[in-house]
């Protein structure tokens, strides 16, 4: 039975990773797209060009959920048994989810963006029809529910195993004094996850309905500020959510990779707990430029923007480098791959804080500053994680091999994925807008050097997506021995 | 002038934590024991966390007096010229269009559909000020012009696909000037 449920367990992972590799390079061509068009380089209509925006940003966050999920996943199984049964639910879902968005952006022109700000989709169902609108609407709510189940589910297994919520982010470590080490890592992570991205697909949720009602009957209205404050608390939270996930294969890897634990103490659980507490609170940088909302709302978004980089820069981070330090680890894809993704986690928070600065907000926000620093974290952090777990994966689980493609594809993912974050960052130095379809002819050098660098990003996922379907055919045919990492030295 | 420190200053962090990463990468074939690194590494993280507290603090008394916020939420009267600015998909309507450097000016500004952004844009593409342009609120805004010239008002919220479209140019005469 509990071979059977382990067994059904790697095949959602399998599932979930062979899915997010596939969509992750379909969603950089289509970012390839709208920089070629933005760049003057191919000309594409305005109206498919903001399709294409809506299904690259959907597209991207989801698929960073789940492959996010699935590492989440796949580590937890090795501390508490979990009901595969949950996992092909979320699955499926999201899968329903997904066909709906597809729907509603290629069949029904829905190009209202991922974060669309109430009452944006009533005017767009108005032109356009509802339809579109409401499939939209209606597919990101099946996705969230989705996701909403898994997460519940989990907290009621930590609930069984740990005792409480609290007692598995560590508080009887923090406030009660016990001696010794707090659960599992993964176990602390995926608790802060449930907390804070259950909060937030509710508030996802409730600014959804919103939506759907307001297209239904035009007549029922909703305070468009109210709606702004959900949907920006959803899509921060949510974002955030698929780094705290995927950065469990950080903690496991290097870990397993360097022969040293990498065991929750009290800073870290303090930093976890910050997290929680943080992120739920500082979505509030993302209004900065509503000067209709308090001001020590705004202020708070500064200051706890800044703290909310703390845990992830002096745990996290420099937990990573202190386990690798001196440690004589094993340089494979994997571990790399995770070493690398903590720099880009980190080298793209940077920007993200600077931003969070309300004087420099003003005259950042919404240029593609922005984007520069989310597809640093998002690309050379999250998406990196996932692809260093579906190497780790493959060999773990199969009986894939480090080859000179995998090193040749790991220094073009970063080396031009630094020069694409840093086309996006230099753009938003000359405020160029985000999101504009066509770009002045004083912006379009930026937009044509991110187009040179997002061919090789694309050219190296599709190595590591290539290599990962190949090598799941070896999967449990033979299965490996424990072994160390280490080099002999 | 913010967009030049946000770039050096990212410049700047992201080169020292590629130096620490590069530092560590470097020493990570050699093999020491962990207890010893591990003792060191937490004093050093002391002072590090202090130092990063101490950036954070100056960030933010450097920086939080200077709110762009005064205009929105001050009591008394002010002596600017007021501008009712009023977005819709997809152009600009401004109650008055004449402006001259020096003279302070508050945009109030409102939408009549979707959220828009107000951003106000110098000769030289820079982007110099702007807020949000939400239906059913009013955000006020102050911008003293410093030099004459044809200034851009660009929407900086997507607004559905003519976003790209509203695009306002407004002419600034010099001080005096007709």
């Amino acid at each position: 039975m509990e071979a059977k449920a382990r067994s059904l367990n790697k095949k959602a992972v399998a599932i979930a990773l062979t899915i997010t590799s596939i969509v992750l390079v379909l969603m950089m061509i289509f970012g390839v797209i709208m920089l070629l068009n933005q760049g003057n380089v191919v000309k594409i209509s305005p109206q498919l060009f903001y399709q294409v925006m809506t299904i690259h940003g959907t597209g991207m966050v989801g698929i960073a959920a789940l492959g996010g999920s699935a590492i989440m996943w796949y580590f937890l199984t090795k501390y508490i048994h979990l009901n595969p049964k949950i996992y092909f639910t979320n699955l499926f879902l999201s899968l329903i989810g997904v066909v709906m968005v597809l729907v509603a952006i290629f069949v029904f022109k829905f190009s209202d963006g991922w974060t669309f700000l109430y009452p944006l989709p009533s005017a767009s169902a108005k032109i356009y029809g509802s339809t579109g609108a409401l499939l939209f609407l209606f597919g990101l709510l099946i996705l969230g529910v989705g996701y909403l189940i898994m997460y519940f589910y989990i907290a009621v297994r930590f609930v069984k195993e740990y005792g409480s919520l609290g007692k598995s982010l560590g508080w009887d470590y923090i406030f009660r004094g016990k001696k010794g080490y707090g659960p599992p890592a993964a176990v602390v992570a995926s608790t802060m996850v449930i907390i804070a991205n259950s909060v937030g697909i509710i508030a996802g949720a409730t600014a959804l309905v919103e939506s759907i009602i307001n297209i239904l009957n035009p007549h029922i209205t909703f305070d468009p500020m109210l709606a702004k404050h959900l949907t920006y608390a959803f899509g921060h939270i949510f974002a955030n959510c698929t780094i705290y996930m995927a950065v469990i294969a950080v903690y496991e890897i290097l870990s397993e990779y360097t022969g040293r634990p990498w065991k929750s103490n009290k800073a870290f659980l303090i930093a976890w707990n910050c997290s929680t507490l943080f992120t739920l609170m500082i979505y509030t940088h993302h209004l900065l430029m509503d000067f209709a909302v308090p001001q020590w709302m705004l202020i708070i978004g500064q200051i706890f923007s800044y703290a909310n980089g703390l845990p992830v820069m002096v745990v996290t981070a420099y937990g990573a480098l202190m386990i690798v330090f001196r440690s004589a680890v094993k340089w494979d894809f994997a571990s790399s791959m995770m070493f690398l993704a903590m720099f880009g986690w980190v080298a793209g928070a940077v920007p993200a804080i600077i931003d969070a600065t309300i004087v420099v907000n003003h005259v950042m926000h919404n240029t593609k500053w922005v984007p520069g620093h989310f597809h640093t974290y998002m690309g050379m952090g999250v998406v990196a994680m996932i692809f260093g777990f579906m190497y780790y994966f493959n060999k773990s689980e199969g009986t894939q091999k480090q080859n000179g493609f995998d090193k040749l594809a790991i220094a073009t993912y970063f080396l031009f994925f630094t020069g694409l974050a840093g086309s996006f960052l230099y753009a938003g130095k000359i405020s160029v807008p985000r999101r504009w379809a066509e770009h002045l002819p004083e912006w379009t050098s930026s937009d044509q050097a991110g187009v040179i660098c997002g061919i090789f990003v694309i050219a190296a996922a599709i190595i590591f997506t290539t290599r990962y379907i190949i090598g799941l055919r070896n999967i449990g045919r033979q299965p490996q021995q424990k072994k160390s990492y280490k080099t002999a030295s | 002038m913010y967009q030049l420190i946000a770039w050096y200053a990212t410049l700047f962090f992201v080169f020292l934590i590629a130096l620490a990463f590069s530092f560590v990468y470097g020493e990570s074939r050699k093999l020491r024991e962990y207890g010893p690194i591990q003792e060191k590494g937490y004093k050093i993280r002391k002072f590090y966390f202090l130092a990063l507290i101490a950036v954070m603090g100056f960030a933010s008394s450097l920086t939080l007096s200077r709110l762009p916020y005064h205009a929105q939420h001050a009591k008394a009267e002010s002596n600017a010229k007021v501008v009712d600015v009023t977005g819709y998909q997809f152009a600009w309507d401004l109650s008055d269009e004449n402006f001259s450097v020096g003279e302070p000016v508050e945009f109030r500004v409102t939408s009549k559909d979707v959220t828009h952004g107000f951003g106000l844009y110098d000769p030289d593409l820079e982007l110099i000020s702007q807020t949000q342009t939400m239906p059913e609120y009013t955000n006020a805004l102050t911008v003293t012009f410093d030099k004459p010239g044809t200034y851009k008002i660009m929407c900086l919220e997507y607004c559905s696909t003519g976003h790209h479209l509203m695009i306002k140019d407004i002419v600034v005469k010099p001080k005096g000037g007709k």
